[in-house]
């Protein structure tokens, strides 16, 4: 069957060829603005750092996992995190704990030896926050993640046992 | 007579002497009967009570594991009743057993888990605190086996292996009802079959947790390939569990021609050597007194010129090559090379037995009656010697022989650091080789039984296959 090709777009009038109105609401635009800002003293950029801006509880930043009283991590390797993970950036060994270092026995007798999470790859989805049982990992209101290197990206578990207090 | 019974409304034949279970088993049912305490390759024992059904003309349910089946027999596994029943003892099972599926090994193949989804209550009516037994909360039971008796659901799976099967009698149930408990029949000798990794196998929760595998990995992570055990000559089926090309895990495979539902402890912690750190897995040549890593042309070409300036050659084949390799070596090397070649097998392990009354055998090669079904004649005593170059062929498993009065060795197949070293310098070329978990072919076991197996998982190294080791010496 032939194509049949129908041009639908409209030739300029004479108005809009000369530009002039759209240049005058554009000006008028700007001096909105500048009224606004100079005048009235109404900003929409704040003072950074010194003034630091409130987002929601439920704001997603760097992760943590959550510590017991003893200092513990609260994790038990169970690695559904890392099943849940889309990003696939959460890299688990698990390991037994010495009974030594363990009051809670059996309850805690499973830990993570190594608990990686590569931030340049998380997608900060929260999937892994919602599949953890123990409410073990979870991400904290922290969103100054800025790094200078690709190694600081890489979370390991000394960094994510650092205490957060609420959401941080 | 024609034996029918139905079951669902399906008819369904069976063999006089089954049980309810059984015959729905051998028509492919046996998914809509759940049980704890059945195992097929256990005596039954009719304790746990998941497997009841509604029999017509019978006033209460039965359990479907120690009813016989007689002919005319009308079963629902669906009724009302049935569900019931099914959740009321999910909830029993439930109400002491810890749930700490995080951190137990089992979750993901646990009866118990899956049992619960398909058939248990949504919500116990049980407030009271759980039953926590302090001092069975993970005991070790020997340096194989981890007990968590918290998680027990009283199954005695175990008990009745111990006894039935392995007859070491090692485990004892003591007190009743909720202060039922499992124990060491010794607690000084602790478990002391050579089955032990089969009680975590058939422990229908994670009460029982195998060492080896404990901790190390989640069981929905694990591919399952099926491939044969090759640490002895009885060639047990195993299914091999891994991921990425790394093995976790042997676990058996049924067959009952050959291994039945078990495998020894020694098979199932054999893959430690298919993984070992220090096998070699890059072709190495020698080279100012020390092997160096190569590339195939170039060790071919060393083959090649060692084997062309020899007169005499003497090659070496294990007895755990596969038919295939050994049929394959004899009829290619003269080949390429002409009649210059002596071939023997060797195995390393003397005259085969049996070792007890179950599975396993004093030869630890897979293949002895392969190599004699390929008129390989053994090696006389255990020393290679009197020629210009030995080629010896070997996948890790048969004993390493002796060389005597040869300074030029090549080697082929599955060998560590250590094997190699015990030739000194005399080894000129190495070049690695597949080991049974990695290629295909044909072991014939200690009973005559010929069984071929495919790959279960990629060789991570440079390794190849012996046909193609022999493509590159070029003629």
């Amino acid at each position: 069957m032939a194509t049949k090709t129908v041009n639908v777009s409209k030739p300029y009038t004479w108005s809009e060829k000369i530009y002039l109105l759209a240049i005058v609401q554009g000006l008028l635009i700007t001096l909105k603005h500048f009224i606004n800002g100079f005048f009235l003293r109404k900003h929409n950029t704040i003072m950074y750092p010194e003034v630091r801006r409130e987002y929601s509880d439920r704001f997603r930043g760097a992760h943590f996992i959550s510590i017991d009283r003893n200092k513990t991590e609260n994790c038990t390797a169970c690695y559904l995190c890392q099943t849940v993970c889309p990003a696939e950036c959460i890299t688990i060994v698990a390991g037994e704990r010495e009974s030594a270092h363990n009051p809670d026995g059996v309850k805690k007798e499973k830990q993570p030896v190594k608990f990686d999470i590569d931030a340049l790859r998380c997608c900060f989805c929260g999937f892994c926050e919602e599949a953890c049982p123990k409410d073990a990992i979870k991400l904290s209101g922290k969103y100054e993640m800025a790094i200078t290197s690709r190694e600081e990206a890489k979370y390991d578990l000394v960094y994510l046992k650092r205490e957060v207090k609420g959401r941080g | 007579m024609c034996n029918n019974i139905k079951i669902d409304g399906e008819a369904v034949e069976f063999v006089q002497g089954d049980t309810i279970l059984q015959a729905a088993e051998r028509a492919g049912k046996g998914h809509l009967i759940p049980r704890y305490c059945y195992h097929p390759g256990l005596p039954i024992a009719g304790t746990c009570r998941m497997c009841t059904v509604e029999v017509e003309k019978m006033p209460k349910l039965m359990t479907a594991c120690s009813t016989i089946a007689t002919d005319g027999m009308v079963v629902n596994t669906k009724s009302e009743r049935v569900l019931k029943s099914r959740a009321g003892v999910m909830e029993f099972l439930l109400t002491n057993h810890p749930l700490d599926c995080p951190v137990c090994d089992k979750a993901g193949e646990c009866e118990l888990q899956d049992n619960n989804y398909r058939y248990g209550p949504v919500t116990s009516s049980f407030l009271e605190e759980k039953r926590v037994y302090s001092k069975a909360a993970t005991k070790k039971l020997s340096p194989n086996i981890t007990l968590n008796m918290n998680r027990c659901v009283h199954c005695e799976r175990c008990v009745r292996f111990t006894e039935e099967v392995v007859k070491s009698c090692d485990l004892m149930m003591i007190n009743r009802g909720w202060h039922k408990e499992l124990t060491l029949s010794d607690e000084k000798l602790g478990l002391t079959s050579n089955y032990q990794g089969c009680l975590s196998d058939i422990c229908p929760v994670g009460a029982h947790t195998f060492n080896d595998f404990r901790f190390k990995k989640r069981s929905w992570f694990l591919e399952q390939y099926p491939s044969v055990c090759d640490r002895c000559s009885k060639g047990c089926n195993i299914s091999v569990h891994s991921e990425n090309g790394v093995v976790y895990r042997f676990k058996p495979h049924y067959n009952e021609k050959v291994n039945g539902h078990w495998i020894c402890d020694e098979g199932r912690l054999s893959y430690h050597q298919v993984m070992d750190a220090t096998r070699i897995v890059k072709p190495l040549l020698a080279h100012e007194g020390s092997l160096k890593s190569t590339s195939w042309e170039l060790a071919g070409a060393a083959v090649n010129y060692l084997i062309t300036s020899a007169s005499k050659v003497k090659v070496v084949i294990g007895t755990d090559a596969t038919n295939e390799e050994m049929k394959y070596i004899q009829a290619s090397l003269p080949d390429k090379f002409g009649k210059k070649f002596e071939f023997s097998s060797y195995c390393g392990y003397g005259e085969d037995k049996k070792l007890d009354h179950m599975l396993m055998m004093k030869d630890k090669t897979p293949n002895s009656n392969g190599a004699s079904a390929c008129k390989l004649n053994h090696l006389d005593g255990d020393l290679v010697g009197d020629c210009d170059v030995a080629i010896l062929i070997r996948y890790g498993r048969s004993g390493v022989p002796q060389v005597k009065n040869c300074k030029k060795i090549i080697i082929i197949g599955v060998w560590t650091q250590k094997e190699i070293g015990s030739f000194g310098t005399n080894v000129e070329v190495v070049l690695p080789g597949l080991a049974t978990t990695e290629k295909s072919g044909t072991y014939i076991n200690c009973d005559g039984v010929s069984q071929n197996f495919s790959p279960a998982i990629a060789h991570l190294g440079e390794g190849l296959a012996v046909n193609s080791i022999i493509s590159f010496f070029k003629k």
